[in-house]
């Protein structure tokens, strides 16, 4: 692999920059940059919004081994083996999915360290596209792990670089946190030593083999050996808050000294815009919080406020130090934080002293008129037919993370679960043994969800003799987070071109024993529903496998021909009731019953999947 | 710009897939290439097509925020007249200055469930404005408001994809930033062939706004 074969052609094409000094990057390109001036060797994790755009980016500096793994546990795993190699690594993740690698990060925090290992945590505030808002800084505290918490892009590439060289001299993995408003947010950071400096130079120099030294008291957690490293992680949160305390990262800014706010993250640029007068404990190494600092803060300024997102975490820290300051009062425990909420709480706090909103709030009545826009599968999209069958079937859904967790929605409601990735099979299992439903029990789930944690929940399936129909949606990509690859493609990031066979899910079934497998192609509906039909009333455990790929990953689909509602329409509103963003209705009415009649737009694709619908034969091609 | 005339707060919004983000990039490097502090904050929401989007882009000398306040975009730019409405309620102001097409996407099947089934019409049995009558309710709340019918200018021009820069070009009239930046950020960031039309769909939206016709 080329070393240092980043070029000033290379940062042309990917970073905007007006000057040689400066660009505008997202939180994710800046992490991905910080790595890259680490000169981090491995970097590996699974999608998941808003950390997805991180490994893209640093792939395309093609200065490190960046792979999307099956899942977060074997992307940390590798990580960690790299680490015990002696070369840096990252692993990048959204907040859930540290729960799913949080086995292995719980115990990599008593072994510690060789390479520098950073685990980059993307949290969701206010569930932007999540199951749920956990505040992954509670990781830090649980594992006995420091954490950065950038509030800007220069923080986030500033931030990392510093992880990495923190990890290697407290011989300890660290957690980079950032939340969506810091990953997806734009702004400008200083790129003083890139292109092709001592930084490169330094970068390049990292990757130079070091020999493998065998350690079991270091690396073999058992409890003999578990034990020691427990005292010393223990005694490592001591160095780590002197580190806090010292280190320059974690900053006191004086100003008034009436008001004063201890914030992180984003609520810090919050805070600072709405009182910019005020005195500020920015804690940007937020775990272990620094207690000297706090104290003299404290002691400097009369009213002191914490100012932070979701959980009362450096509330709790501080009131640990036996400082009760009140925050979570006044800010909410729930959902983002914004300008408007900060004002908000300071005001309410006493602090500061806001004029009523004085916009009327005229708007209000457009509210009730305005026809609402829920996110929807695309025009042509392969899940469609699977969930019209579904809901047509009446069958209880075990449902998954990933686009067809909108089959749950109208018009489809074809989907009764969605809690966590790779649920479906095994709750299916479940929901079948309780014998609630007269019905076949169905579990339904992605491609790139069933490598990440279908397999084993299948295996266990047939293992314990249960009886569900499951049914795998075979798009061949990670579509949600906007179409990476997975073992079934055979590609990944680091060469963008073949990199294994494909993995075949139906060989991988066959594999467990299971002999009931069906193929169906999701754009015959009428053969969709046969088949369906036919697997929910055999008393097996059964398979079916969709074989129609994503109609955007790689490439947006076409099928080069597109259909129109014909004249004789009723309005019978059975093709409105796929979901299909090209059915509209039109403004022309059926004055018999005051039905409105459908059109579709230019935006079909021609997936003829509506023309199956369309039991009148309203529907054809144009 | 806001009062203190230092900051100045642009809301992009439509579905997705129209192009909000793309614009969104536009539209902050033509601030950024200007030397100006600049932050933006787009949302990536569930579903990859078809969705409402929005992207908040905010500059002056110094911001923290890259997201806008409550009521306090200066200029909101959008690209379906539905999606014009709803982000008026949380981000306009009676000084507003709204840029909109003057055509929408009506979600259909988003209506009203009744018996398992879709049906238009709202939870009182009314039906849904359509775009004419989303038109007059803006039309009769603000002051600073130009409904274009970009998507016809640009089907002129040779191309409908072209639309939403012509809703630039006039956006551009409303800021301080040059034109001849705005000039090259445009030129830089389409695709090379179609640059030349670009332009033209630019200085199209430009020219309604360097003559008042709205």
């Amino acid at each position: 692999m080329a070393e240092n074969s980043y070029n000033t052609n290379t940062i042309n094409i990917t970073i905007p920059h007006s000057s040689d000094a400066n660009a505008l990057l997202t939180g994710n390109e800046a992490i991905a940059l910080g790595a890259y001036k680490a000169g981090v060797y491995v970097a590996v994790g699974y999608p998941g919004t808003p950390s997805s755009e991180i490994l893209p980016f640093l792939a395309k500096f093609k200065s490190a081994i960046v792979n999307w793994s099956i899942n977060e546990k074997t992307a940390l795993e590798i990580a960690v083996g790299a680490s015990i190699g002696f070369k840096r690594s990252m692993f990048t993740t959204k907040h859930v999915g540290l729960n799913v690698a949080s086995d292995p990060l719980m115990t990599l925090a008593l072994t510690g360290v060789r390479g520098g290992l950073v685990v980059v945590t993307a949290d969701d505030p206010g569930m932007h596209s999540s199951q749920n808002e956990q505040d992954n800084r509670m990781y830090a505290k649980f594992a006995k792990i420091p954490m950065l918490e950038p509030s800007d892009s220069e923080e986030c590439l500033n931030f990392t670089e510093i992880a990495f060289d923190i990890s290697e001299k407290f011989d300890t993995p660290v957690i980079l946190r950032t939340t969506t408003r810091i990953s997806h947010s734009r702004s400008i950071v200083s790129l003083p030593d890139i292109p092709g400096t001592a930084e490169s130079i330094k970068s390049a120099e990292r990757h130079i083999n070091k020999p493998y030294i065998k350690d079991i008291e270091k690396f073999v957690m058992a409890p003999v050996y578990a034990k020691k490293r427990h005292k010393s992680a223990i005694k490592r949160l001591e160095y780590l808050t002197d580190f806090s305390n010292n280190s320059g990262i974690n900053k006191i800014e004086y100003n008034s000294r009436d008001l004063g706010i201890i914030t992180s993250g984003i609520s810090y640029q919050y805070a600072k815009e709405i009182a910019p007068s005020a005195s500020f404990l920015k804690l940007s190494f937020s775990y272990p919080v620094p207690n000297i600092l706090v104290k003299e803060f404290v002691k400097n300024i009369k009213n002191v406020v914490i100012i932070e997102e979701l959980e009362p975490f450096i509330q709790n820290e501080i009131s640990s130090f036996g400082i009760n300051l009140k925050g979570k009062e006044y800010f909410p425990r729930d959902g983002e934080l914004n300008l408007d909420l900060v004002k908000r709480g300071l005001t309410e706090a006493g602090f500061l002293t806001t004029p009523q909103n004085i916009h009327e709030n005229i708007h209000e009545s457009i509210s009730e008129a305005l026809p609402p826009r829920l996110p929807a599968l695309c025009s042509g999209c392969p899940h469609t037919s699977v969930f019209y069958a579904l809901k047509k079937l009446k069958v209880p859904v075990m449902g998954d993370i990933g686009c067809y967790t909108l089959g749950a929605l109208p018009p489809l409601n074809a989907m009764d679960s969605c809690i966590s990735m790779g649920l479906a099979f095994g709750a299916a299992q479940g929901l079948s043994l309780s014998k609630s439903s007269v019905k076949k029990t169905v579990g339904i789930m992605g491609d790139s969800t069933f490598f990440h944690s279908g397999i084993t929940s299948l295996i266990d399936a047939k293992y314990n003799n249960a009886c569900f129909t499951a049914i795998i949606l075979d798009n061949a990509t990670t579509a949600m987070t906007g179409g990476q690859d997975h073992p079934g493609t055979g590609k990944n990031l680091s060469l963008n071109q073949s990199v294994s066979s494909k993995i075949d899910i139906k060989k991988i079934i066959e594999g467990i024993g299971i002999d009931e497998i069906y193929i169906i192609d999701p754009y015959d509906y009428n053969e969709t529903y046969k088949i369906l039909k036919k697997a929910v009333q055999s008393e097996n455990l059964n398979v079916v496998i969709t074989n129609r790929p994503c109609v955007l990953y790689p490439k947006k689909l076409n099928c080069g021909i597109k259909f129109k509602v014909i004249e004789g329409c009723l309005g019978c509103d059975l093709c409105m009731q796929i979901g299909c963003p090209s059915i509209l209705p039109s403004s022309c009415f059926n004055l018999s019953c005051d039905k409105r009649l459908p059109t579709i737009d230019d935006s079909c694709i021609g997936c003829s999947i509506c023309k199956d619908i369309c039991i009148f034969n309203f529907i054809s091609e144009i | 710009m806001n009062p203190d005339g230092l900051i100045q707060n642009i809301l992009i919004c439509g579905i997705g897939g129209q192009g909000v983000v793309l614009s969104g990039k536009i539209i902050s490097l033509a601030a950024f290439e200007s030397g100006l502090d600049i932050k933006t904050s787009e949302v990536h929401g569930m579903s990859q097509r078809g969705g409402s989007v929005s992207t908040h882009i905010r500059f002056g000398e110094k911001i923290y925020s890259p997201v806008i306040s409550e009521n306090n975009a200066d200029i909101i730019l959008s690209f379906d007249i539905y999606e014009t409405a709803r982000y008026i309620r949380s981000f306009a102001n009676e000084k507003t200055i709204i840029i909109s097409s003057n055509r929408g996407k009506i979600p259909s099947w988003t209506s009203k469930i009744k018996n398992d089934k879709i049906e238009n019409g709202n939870k009182n049995g009314n039906s849904f404005l359509d775009a004419n009558g989303v038109a007059g309710f803006l039309k009769a709340n603000f002051n600073f408001l130009n409904l274009i019918d970009d998507k016809k200018i640009a089907e002129h021009l040779g191309n409908i994809k072209v639309s939403n820069i012509v809703l630039i070009g006039l956006l551009s009239g409303f800021t301080e930033i040059k034109k001849e930046i705005w000039l090259k950020v445009v030129e830089k960031n389409v695709p090379e062939k179609t640059a030349e039309l670009n332009i033209k769909a630019f200085l199209t939206g430009r020219n309604y706004y360097e003559n008042k016709i709205f």
